[in-house]
């Protein structure tokens, strides 16, 4: 680690890169998971009968 | 069970009206299947770059004034001019929407916001952690970290506003309004160093007279900034995605509550 990072400025050098990579990851799993849940709530409303086919080709992205 | 986009006058700003060309590309459906085509190669490419911007990076040697903390500018710079491209994609969202009312305008800008504000935490907290061995103190009320500063409170303050107001159309256009007034910040972080005196070191790379780092530096940056850009455009696809996911689920979810009220016994 003190190759990559230095053995003086360690902490900071490593923090940083340390934050960098859980925000991106969190930003990642964000998405993932948003896609994921709306996923699921559109195919739990499809199989009531109400089609995202028939909503997304009515002509709006806000499908109203 | 038909879904009508003509009849409920509260979002009809956003329909697509039966004009060709660029209201086409704006449907939906084309674009999530464009979304299909295109993620995958943005996904290698993003893990790509970032593998050899990483790899690039660690193998630079120590600067001669920074010594190693010279590495962290690999990380926060990228940042830094993913959080200003991402308030200019919000922009440009803007114009779709008071302009060209495009109905993908303001789904892309809502979907920037949070990428953005993540960005310009990260630059933010990056540039303290560096500020700190450089300069000797974590932060200072300086006009390029107070004007970044602000960035980041209006990323926060337009994600607020579109939270909390329902009506699509209306909060599309007093978001992109704020967008727009907001842009003034944009050149102000860019130019601050120049126009005020700053600790914070002036442009090194986006220089008219060209970049001032030595190669050993600037190829790994400009990998690495590649690499934050293809990452931000793969995240931005799929959060455009989910929010179009979302706004057919509201759309489904209110159609569905109309059809249980006859039922519900209550009169409206």
């Amino acid at each position: 680690m003190s190759e990559l990072f230095g053995t003086k400025y360690f902490g900071f050098i490593a923090s940083s890169y340390g934050i960098t990579a859980l925000v991106l990851l969190i930003m990642v799993v964000w998405v993932i998971v948003n896609q994921r849940r709306f996923r699921r709530q559109l195919a739990e409303m499809e199989a009531l009968g109400y089609s995202r086919v028939k909503a997304a080709k009515s002509g709006t992205v806000d499908g109203e | 069970m038909s879904i009508s986009t003509t009849t409920d006058k509260t979002d009809n700003s956003a329909q697509i009206t039966a004009r060709p060309g660029i209201s086409a590309l704006a449907n939906p459906t084309r674009f999530l299947a464009l979304v299909r085509v295109v993620l995958p190669f943005f996904v290698l490419v993003t893990i790509a770059l970032l593998a050899v911007g990483l790899w690039l990076g660690f193998s630079a040697p120590d600067d001669y004034q920074q010594g190693r903390t010279v590495r962290i500018m690999f990380v926060h710079v990228p940042a830094v001019w993913m959080a200003m491209g991402s308030y200019m994609v919000m922009v440009s969202g803007a114009l779709g929407v008071l302009v060209w009312r495009h109905p993908l305008a303001d789904v892309a800008s809502r979907a920037a916001a949070p990428l953005g504000a993540a960005f310009t935490f990260l630059g933010l907290a990056t540039g303290s952690i560096w500020g700190r061995p450089m300069w000797g103190t974590w932060w200072i009320w300086d006009a390029r970290l107070t004007s970044f500063l602000i960035l980041l409170i209006i990323y926060l303050g337009l994600i607020a506003l579109w939270r909390s107001i329902e009506e699509p159309a209306r909060s599309a256009r007093m978001a992109a309004v704020v967008i727009l007034v907001g842009a003034i910040n944009i050149p102000i972080i860019k130019f601050s160093v120049d126009w005020f005196t700053t600790l914070h070191q002036p442009a090194s790379v986006l220089r008219s007279d060209g970049p001032a780092l030595a190669p050993e530096f600037l190829y790994p940056l400009l990998i690495m900034g590649l690499a934050f850009l293809f990452l931000f455009l793969t995240l931005h696809l799929m959060a455009m995605r989910n929010e179009i996911m979302r706004r057919q689920i509201r759309t489904l979810q209110r159609k569905l509550a109309r059809n249980r009220k006859p039922t519900s016994g209550h009169v409206s």
